[in-house]
């Protein structure tokens, strides 16, 4: 078996499947470990195609799953019956929540590249500079130039449907046909473009495909079915399985090697190099070690943040990489659930057609300078949303029961509209992950115990995002508005990050403006452990364009001799 | 409620709306339901449920919750997806509701009710704007929560999805906001 190749890159989803990629193409003989079960694009859909009477009592979460699947069931939807496969068993992989912790993931090929959201947004320099300006943990070490592109590479490279609107606080980019706004919605957007001169409604962006192909194992136009989680047999939005790790497999340089993980980096302290990995086979339990010049960590933000904290040695007790004692610490995520929906009597001769798998954005406009700036909280919060007509309460109401009520079951119920915030979290130092060597997985790993909530600035932020939402809906004349302000914990966002965070200075970060971590230059970590702020918009497409540019780093400084 | 008042709101036609004679004679009628066995709702309350939901939703020119098997997919439903304490609710607003409605018939057994005496207490705990007495509020429950199953079953039915409701399963197109009439012929969309 061979062990030596010059790239080693651990873990397959949004970041691992980039470097992958990248590192091929630029001839890199590279090893991808992931440590779950092969996932073959379009093969190992088993639902792509269901229809919700395809199962027995349609596709909810039943008692069953919640007997191995409790925690993952937190969030509602992810384990109905057409996707459950795609989350972890609870039993197999447990954690631990000193507060409650909502840790959302499954492992396989692909990650959670196959069941993201796809909603796709660049970060500004409010938020490269927000740390620097509040005089909040670090200054993040680049800037919006230093990644714009990159953004512009990965965006191009993967397909990003949306529409251009102009705002330095939501840059432009390089979209596909912008999907379109229902009534409701185009409604809600007029008023508000007539009623507020802060803020502007627009389509999402979602790494979607609407018009034409894009590379990767037969990528083409989106046929708006909205089954994405359950993987498409179009390819139409982006996943590793159909997009980045084809590309690397085409280049004849990838070795991809499943049911392979990864718990230990390998260090020579002579070299001040890492050298390697430790691997346990996930099925077998056998043990091996592979050697590479170039380790890229892009096990997604937890699992990667554990194997450097595994990682000790006499240089690095600590943990590898942690001279600074932020590793596990910052834990961030975007706080949910609160927002306002209501209802409109308008547009009865009004439908739709296509299920459209995006929403509408209304993009951050607070604190971003002069009259936006708050006293109650600092950073910001953008809306997804949208309205359609599948509730028809009013209709059971009017009907009651019988053949009226059943004839008026067969039409659509009234128009809904819904605004939901997406907030930003700040860094803590004492929100943070720790290991638990007392409580061993089944691989004699120690679990992860997770201590984080939220604070003052996200808890006043919360009551700006429902009053905001309100008001918007009232402005435009919807009935019925209500605020709400659900149940979040720290996680459910399913955007964890920053537990390795990127800074100038190896005394208060992990990793280095390249995304190296300071004390060893040659190991890379790339997804959403680096990120020194959370920002308020969904990171992946930041992930992406991180690790084009880390890849890109790496290959220059290899060639150079310089790791 | 007393026996006065559900006669008055008979005569009101508040009642009536879905005693038709084919649901007479599903209450008349001595056979069992098929050979099927439930898994949550007893065996003896299967009939009585049965019976409701085909009120519910009767067979018009479209088939009714009998025909659709609707019963059998609440009973598997429940059964599947909902926990202890939500089995427990179900089952004890059910008994509420069996003896509120012998009460309300001023009958001794439920199998002594006739489906004009069901159909008077669909109506009242149905009909938006009637004022409950507070012992027949988990009565009133009952009744709302089965219309909601009967519903959801209706909607997650093979034939109703594919062949009654606008069907697409694969859209192709895109559109936001077009005329009901030309996207669908004023049908739902099943999916």
């Amino acid at each position: 078996m061979e062990t030596n190749y010059d790239a080693i890159v651990v873990g397959t989803g949004i970041s691992g499947g980039w470097a992958a990629k990248e590192l091929c193409e630029k001839g890199l003989k590279t090893l991808v470990l992931e440590r779950g079960r092969m996932v073959k694009h379009v093969e190992d859909y088993p639902t792509m195609n269901d229809d919700p009477w395809d199962y027995k009592t349609g596709d909810v979460i039943t008692q069953e799953t919640l007997k191995t699947q409790k925690k993952q069931s937190r969030t509602g939807y992810t384990t109905t019956e057409s996707s459950k496969h795609f989350f972890v068993d609870d039993i197999e992989h447990p954690y631990n929540e000193t507060n409650r912790f909502d840790w959302m993931r499954g492992y396989h090929v692909g990650g959670r590249s196959l069941t993201w959201g796809r909603q796709s947004y660049r970060l500004t320099d409010f938020d490269f500079t927000a740390n620097l300006k509040d005089g909040i943990a670090v200054d993040w070490p680049i800037r919006y130039k230093d990644l714009a592109p990159w953004y512009d590479y990965v965006e191009e490279y993967i397909g990003v449907s949306g529409e251009n609107v102009g705002l330095s606080q939501f840059p432009d980019g390089n979209y596909l046909k912008p999907m379109e706004l229902t009534c409701v919605e185009d409604h809600l957007k007029s008023d508000i473009k007539k009623n507020y001169k802060d803020r502007i409604l627009t389509i999402g962006r979602t790494a979607i495909i609407t018009e034409g192909s894009k590379p990767g194992l037969g990528r083409s136009t989106c046929q708006h079915r909205s089954r994405c989680r359950r993987g498409c047999p179009f390819g139409s939005y982006f996943s590793s399985n159909s997009s980045t790790l084809p590309a690397a497999e085409v280049t004849g340089n990838m070795t991809l090697r499943p049911n392979s993980l990864v718990h230990e980096i390998m260090y020579d302290a002579d070299s001040k190099r890492a050298t390697g990995v430790r691997v346990i086979d996930s099925e077998t339990k056998e043990v091996h070690e592979f050697n590479a010049k170039v380790i890229f960590l892009c096990a997604s933000t937890v699992p990667s943040t554990s194997i450097l904290m595994q990682s000790k040695s006499d240089t690095f007790p600590n943990g590898m990489g942690n001279a600074s004692d932020q590793l596990g610490r910052n834990i961030m995520d975007h706080h949910l659930g609160v927002g306002a929906s209501a209802a409109s009597d308008d547009f009865k001769d009004k439908y739709y057609t296509g299920r459209r798998n995006n929403g509408i954005y209304i993009p951050r406009f607070r604190n971003i300078g002069g009259e936006t700036n708050q006293k109650d909280f600092t950073r910001g919060y953008g809306y997804q949303g949208g309205g359609g007509r599948s509730d028809w309460t009013k209709q059971i109401a009017e009907m009651a029961y019988g053949a009226a009520f059943k004839e008026a079951s067969l039409k659509p119920g009234d128009w809904q509209i819904g605004l939901s915030g997406f907030g930003e979290i700040l860094p803590y130092q004492d929100n943070k992950m720790t290991l638990d060597y007392n409580k061993l997985d089944k691989w004699g790993l120690p679990t992860v115990t997770f201590d984080a909530t939220l604070k003052e600035n996200e808890l006043n932020m919360r009551k700006d995002m429902q009053q905001q939402a309100v008001e918007m809906l009232e402005s435009a004349g919807f009935r019925d508005v209500k605020g709400h302000d659900r149940d979040y914990a720290i996680g459910l966002g399913i955007h964890e990050m920053g537990t390795a965070r990127m800074g100038h200075d190896r005394k208060t970060s992990v990793l280095n403006e390249n995304n190296q971590l300071h004390d060893v230059p040659n190991v890379y970590v790339t997804d959403g452990s680096a990120m020194t702020s959370a920002g308020n918009v969904n990171p992946s497409l930041t992930y992406m364009a991180l690790t084009a540019r880390a890849a890109n780093h790496a290959v220059k400084e290899l060639k150079k001799m310089n790791i | 409620m007393d026996r006065r008042k559900a006669l008055k709101n008979i005569g009101n036609g508040i009642g009536a709306i879905a005693v038709t004679p084919a649901v007479v004679s599903l209450f008349q009628s001595c056979q069992t339901s098929a050979t099927y066995n439930p898994l949550f709702i007893p065996k003896d309350d299967f009939k009585i449920i049965s019976n409701l939901m085909e009120m519910i939703i009767p067979k018009t020119d479209i088939p009714g919750a009998v025909e659709l098997k609707l019963p059998e997919f609440v009973d598997a439903y429940i059964d599947a997806v909902w926990d202890e304490e939500e089995k427990t609710d179900f089952t004890e607003t059910w008994e509420v509701f069996i003896s509120s409605s012998i009460k309300a018939a001023g009958k001794e057994n439920e199998n002594d009710l006739s489906a004009a005496d069901w159909d008077a207490q669909l109506a009242k705990y149905l009909k938006p704007g009637n004022d409950l007495p507070a012992d027949e509020i988990l009565a009133s429950k009952f009744v709302n929560q089965l219309r909601s199953l009967t519903v959801n079953a209706f909607k997650t039915n093979e034939f109703i999805g594919e062949e009654v409701l606008a069907y697409a399963p694969i859209p192709g197109e895109q559109k936001g906001c077009v005329d009901l009439m030309e996207a669908t012929g004023g049908k739902a969309w099943s999916l």
